[in-house]
């Protein structure tokens, strides 16, 4: 028997903190408050809409689809990027403790009009990362009638980020974006992963290129891009995998490169990074001054500096995992 | 998981220690020690750990990330007792590690196969903690207060977390994410006043050091300028890199961002510590790079 669930109606009068701004008009930003009852199962766009068509009718937002699909509707609700139309408002009041929410349109974008910003420059940072396959001649069908079908095995490679909608709430939530104009974004580095290991393109060094050209080691990994993308495309860990082909590929010579493979093989020999002659290593000759001033700190407080750390005593055990894991990787590159 | 026994009233915790508490940096260990002995919590050091790679080894391989950190896991595992890394970094690769051989039962079984060679075997039940969820929950926010002889008030704290307890949300089942308060709960027993500022939940860019001091350092400048306006006598971090980040690299950072002034930085636990009556020299603070010239 099948029990039936009703699930508990609140109702809750909340403030809803909207920024207003229209560019040419208001001389900066500036916030309206509405109140709103809000309801359990109440979404952030059903809210806005009920501003809108009660409150104040010029209050604008975009949103389209309702249903997670277009991504038009991101706005940032208490600090946080999320799709308007999939959000409800209650466990964020709740969550919060307060009967108060803000919006605000996303960050780092040109605002056209109060919720509504102008998406361009990721569109435009994305189009340079040449987001489309070129062909790979070794997986055109013979006749026009076959298609060229992928295993199950390839499409796992990129299939988590197919869902990317564009909506763009990695990019507002972006630690690089803040400081960094040319930086790529999140979404537009994990759309050059996905179609450099599609088995069907061949266009992967250029590609890497046009990553590395936007700054694919300026990732922080703060991971703050899987915690808000609503689609659960993890763009933290393509920017990760992006890097790892294009080490693989023959990417040795950057200062990003440098430190994963120093890292790596640390691990290997000693059980962990040798922290000491990291600058060198990844600076080259450049680094030694970085050293010098970290050795007279330590001389300060009377610590010996040291140019080896010791070995960890798991180091051995993590040898025979690094031996193994390299047997099944080469396993599986043939 | 075995709970291993202990004839005592104290918390137990399996301690992975990461590169932040041991070679130059052990004074932090010490820290720790002498913290958690005021609360009823020891430390055993987990033998044969070796480091998580911090995510930077799956820029290399995914696989040998995996494996690694579930030995570490593992290990804490034979020892029937929580993993508790002070480290927030470590935390969130071994945690994520935890979730994915969880969700992947392929991967589960490769990784177990890969073990065998070291003949250890990989649950994966082991409950994964940090000092933040330490002293909120299982310590316990009562207790902490009895030990409190100190109380620090009338001290402008401005609170950060850090990146690596709150992303991704599904690494830690502890507290909301976006709105985590144990940060704050931890202080309000300390008996500061904790002040709000915009840059709370930034990065201090710690994990661009390497790859692109510029930009690192634009980060840390700015979470600083952010505590800073709001006139905070100092800002305190559960986060051990954060710490070395925002307290080491601050003079370059905020000289870099043409910024005259020095915000002294602390690492919870110690100020946790002088809450609990320690003085300053116990907690090392003289190590600090930017003095602490608060009085606590």
């Amino acid at each position: 028997m099948t029990e039936k669930i009703t699930p508990k109606r609140e109702k809750l009068l909340a403030n809803l903190r909207v920024q207003r701004y229209t560019p040419g008009k208001d001389r900066a930003p500036y916030f309206d408050n509405f109140k709103v009852e809000v309801e359990t199962g109440m979404t952030v766009l059903e809210a806005l809409r009920y501003i809108k068509d009660t409150q104040d009718g010029s209050l604008t937002f975009r949103a389209f689809c309702r249903s997670a699909i277009c991504g038009s509707c991101t706005v940032v609700v208490n600090g946080n990027p999320v799709l308007a139309c999939s959000t409800q408002l209650m466990p964020i009041l709740k969550d919060f403790g307060k009967a108060s929410v803000t919006i605000t349109p996303l960050q780092r974008l040109p605002i056209l009009r109060d919720l509504v910003v102008d998406i361009d420059p990721v569109i435009e940072k994305l189009a340079k990362m040449h987001p489309y396959l070129m062909e790979n001649r070794d997986r055109i069908p013979e006749t026009l009638e076959q298609e060229s079908l992928m295993s199950q095995k390839e499409l796992s490679e990129f299939n988590y980020i197919t869902d990317c909608i564009l909506c763009s709430a990695c990019f507002s939530a972006c630690s690089t974006v803040k400081v960094d104009d040319n930086y790529a974004g999140p979404l537009t580095i994990a759309k050059a992963y996905r179609y450099s290991v599609d088995a069907r393109d061949s266009f992967r060094g250029m590609r890497i290129q046009a990553a590395m050209d936007q700054g694919l080691w300026s990732c922080v990994q703060c991971r703050k891009c899987i915690n808000v993308c609503p689609k659960d495309t993890r763009p933290a860990d393509s920017i990760r995998h992006m890097r790892r082909i294009a080490i693989d590929d023959g990417i040795h010579d950057t200062p990003g490169s440098r430190r994963a493979k120093a890292y790596t093989d640390d691990v290997e020999k000693i059980g962990q990074v040798n922290k000491p002659m990291l600058p060198v290593i990844v600076h080259g000759t450049k680094g030694w001054a970085a050293i010098e001033a970290a050795e007279a700190a330590l001389a300060k407080h009377g610590l010996e500096p040291t140019r080896q750390v010791c070995t960890l005593p798991g180091q051995e055990g993590a040898a025979k995992i690094y031996a193994k894991v390299r047997e099944i990787e080469k396993k599986e590159k043939a | 998981m075995i709970e291993q026994q202990y004839n005592d009233d104290k918390l137990h915790y399996a301690f992975y220690s990461g590169c932040c508490f041991q070679g130059t940096d052990a004074r932090f260990f010490d820290i720790l020690q002498q913290v958690f002995d005021k609360v009823d919590v020891e430390l055993h050091l987990i033998p044969d750990a070796v480091c998580c790679g911090a995510g930077v080894i799956e820029e290399r391989s995914e696989l040998t990330s995996l494996s690694i950190n579930a030995r570490n896991m593992a290990s804490a595992e034979k020892m029937g007792l929580p993993f508790y890394t002070p480290c927030s970094t470590c935390f969130n690769v071994i945690s994520n590690v935890q979730k994915r051989l969880g969700e992947e039962a392929k991967l589960f079984d490769q990784v177990n196969e890969i073990l065998a060679e070291d003949g250890i075997e990989y649950k994966g039940d082991c409950k994964l903690t940090h000092t933040l969820w330490m002293l909120a929950q299982d310590v316990g926010l009562e207790k902490l207060k009895e030990r409190i002889t100190n109380p620090l008030n009338g001290i402008r704290v401005a609170s950060y977390y850090g990146c690596h307890t709150r992303n991704p949300a599904d690494i830690q089942k502890y507290e909301s994410s976006q709105n985590p308060t144990s940060l704050e709960d931890i202080l309000k027993v300390l008996g500061v006043e904790i002040v709000d500022y915009e840059t709370r939940d930034d990065c201090c860019g710690y994990h661009l050091t390497w790859p692109n001091n510029q930009l690192s350092q634009k980060m840390t400048s700015s979470v600083l300028q952010g505590a800073h306006k709001q006139n905070v006598d100092l800002m305190v971090t559960s986060c051990p890199l954060c710490f070395k980040n925002l307290d080491g690299v601050q003079p370059k950072a905020l000289a870099a961002a043409g910024q005259d002034f020095e915000l002294p930085v602390l690492f919870l636990p110690e100020l946790v510590g002088l809450a609990c009556g320690m003085s300053s020299s116990d907690m090392k603070l003289d190590f600090h790079n930017v003095p602490v010239n608060v009085r606590l």
